[in-house]
């Protein structure tokens, strides 16, 4: 798998055009190859709006999103997203939707043994045949992974993956996929509102405030992995993370207050 | 005689634990044997009061006895089976017809909002018109009888394929969409791989729901005109007073139809994602 650079350049977003400050605005961020960086920010600060830009599933409305050489101006496989569903096919198999990516560029016959890797490697080994209305919520996210996973993408762009699992599948699946982008350098994006799974994942955490949704900080996580989460320089990173995240919150709150009085 | 109800009661309590013990198959092939018996009993009844009655005399042959001794006749010959494959083949094309215009005009309705909203009125208002009530206009617009009576069958399948595909359409996941885009579906693909294998049960829900009214619609659409099919055939057994004739060929019309609504079943089950 290859590896890529994000470039955000200038990007400004407006949902609609009688908005009186933007969903984003001014938003310059620069990932390099084979990063992994977390975007962590209140609930509806224009995260997912970012995200979809990224993976050419939304057009901002001024600036643009280059992956390497490319402008990103449509969905593809080589950049490819999570989403917090793992919203699988259920007439197909697991086989099948984990080779879907495969099937639609034409190149399944040449990879299968790439979609049974991959299947094992998520956990799937004993699954491959069952419809996946039968799984856990845990394994059909897993069955999303080896999907995103098997057109060999340069960058995968994970919205809220695991917030919809129970905590100890959640905590295994982060360390996987982190351990994962990492063997391959995939650059990763991962957006998501839990400052633990930030610290575990996440080379780099990119802070975002609400209205207008702008980066205002970002701080980089110098961890080797597999990352203990009881050690000592873990849970000082989060709690400096976390007071970083209060600070931005109340300075924005009074900010409010004052424009209200 | 107190015996003889003891003896009863405890036949019946072994009838019924001989009937719990049955395998799910068993069960239900012993019910739908009661259900037809039931219907042949009634069938027998009528044919007695019919036969009892000077009034009603005359169609004595309506009974089961003739009615089913015709029908043994009646499937030795070719002139039932041609019968049966020109209705067949009616059918067939009202139904072609139907998921050809129905299943891209669902598609449309069950997508767009737009489309639903203006659609909507003039469907309902348009399906609630008996495809027989036609007639007149599809004898005016068309050279042939076969031709008037296919337009007819359309105006009977096609409602429940338009209903039955917007239905579909409208249950899709719109991620399943935003999935295919980003792992590099086109729009074929899209098609082939999302959007028919998650609406073909509910296609296949309306193709049967349309069999059912086709069929319905065939016997009386077939007394115009045409000199072959199984209203024909009807029509003919009257004219010529032959009522044994008459009841076989309904009874073959009730067999065919429920032979057609179980395929159609069959595929709706075959199509159907939906684990329970
Ligand atoms: N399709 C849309 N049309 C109009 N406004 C939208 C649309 N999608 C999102 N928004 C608005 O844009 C803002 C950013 O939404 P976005 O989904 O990007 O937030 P988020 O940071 O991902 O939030 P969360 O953490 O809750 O997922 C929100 O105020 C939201 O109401
Ligand atoms: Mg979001």
């Amino acid at each position: 798998m290859g590896s890529a650079n994000i470039w955000i350049t200038d990007l400004f977003h407006f949902y609609n055009k009688k908005q009186v400050s933007p969903t984003l605005e001014n938003i310059n961020l620069t990932i390099p190859q084979g990063q992994l960086t977390a975007l962590i920010g209140r609930s509806g600060c224009g995260k997912s709006t970012l995200l979809q830009m990224i993976a050419g599933l939304l057009m901002p409305s001024e600036g643009s999103v280059r992956i390497n050489a490319h402008t990103v101006t449509k969905p593809s496989a080589k950049w490819n997203m999570m989403f917090q569903k793992p919203s699988l096919y259920p007439w197909m198999t697991v086989r099948e939707n984990a080779a879907l990516g495969l099937v639609f560029s034409g190149t399944y016959k040449d990879k299968k043994d790439r979609v049974e890797e991959l299947l094992d490697m998520v956990g799937l080994k004993d699954h491959k045949d069952k419809n996946v209305q039968q799984l856990s919520g845990g394994q059909q996210q897993r069955v999303a992974l080896a999907r995103s996973l098997a057109t060999e993408p340069d960058v995968l762009l994970l919205d809220e993956p695991f917030s919809a699992l129970d905590a100890f599948t959640r905590a295994a699946l982060q360390t996987e996929v982190a351990q994962i982008c990492h063997d391959y350098g995939i650059t990763m994006v991962l957006v998501t509102h839990d400052i633990d799974e930030a610290v575990a994942m996440a080379d780099k955490v990119v802070i975002m405030n609400h209205n207008p949704g702008r980066i205002v900080g970002s701080m980089d996580v110098n961890l080797p992995y597999p990352r203990d989460r009881n050690e000592a320089p873990f849970i000082e990173l989060k709690e400096y993370l976390f007071s970083e995240f209060e600070k931005i919150d109340q300075a924005k709150e009074s900010e409010l207050e004052q424009m209200a009085s | 005689m107190s015996t003889v109800t003891t003896n009863a009661k405890f036949n019946l309590g072994q009838l019924a634990t001989t009937y719990n013990k049955m395998p799910d198959w068993l069960q239900g092939f012993t019910n739908a044997t009661l259900g037809m018996s039931i219907l042949l009993f009634f069938w027998w009844v009528g044919g007695i009061l019919i036969e009892s009655n000077p009034d009603t005399e005359a169609f004595a042959a309506f009974a089961p006895g003739p009615a089913l001794t015709a029908l043994w006749e009646l499937i030795g010959t070719p002139f039932l089976w041609d019968t049966i494959l020109s209705s067949l083949e009616r059918i067939l094309y009202g139904l072609f017809w139907g998921i050809v215009i129905g299943v891209p005009v669902g598609v449309l309705v069950g997508y767009f909002v737009f489309v639903r909203q203006v659609a909507n009125m003039p469907f309902q208002f348009l399906r609630m018109i008996s495809p027989l009530a036609w007639m007149p206009i599809a004898v005016l617009a068309f050279e042939t009888w076969d031709g008037a009576i296919i337009f007819l069958l359309v105006m009977a399948t096609v409602w429940p394929i338009v209903f039955g595909t917007a239905h579909g359409v409208q249950r899709i996941d719109p991620n399943w969409f935003q999935v295919a885009r980003n792992l590099g579906a086109d729009g074929y693909q899209m098609l082939r791989r999302v959007i028919m294998p998650a609406i073909a049960q509910d296609v296949f829900a309306g193709i049967r729901l349309a069999v059912g009214v086709a069929w319905v619609v065939l016997v009386p659409a077939e007394y115009l005109g045409v000199t072959s099919g199984l209203g024909y055939a009807i029509n003919d057994a009257r004219d010529t007073l032959d009522y044994d004739t008459l009841a076989a060929i309904v009874v073959v019309i009730g067999a065919i139809g429920y032979m057609l609504d179980t395929i159609a079943a069959k595929l709706i089950k075959y199509y159907s994602w939906k684990m329970e």
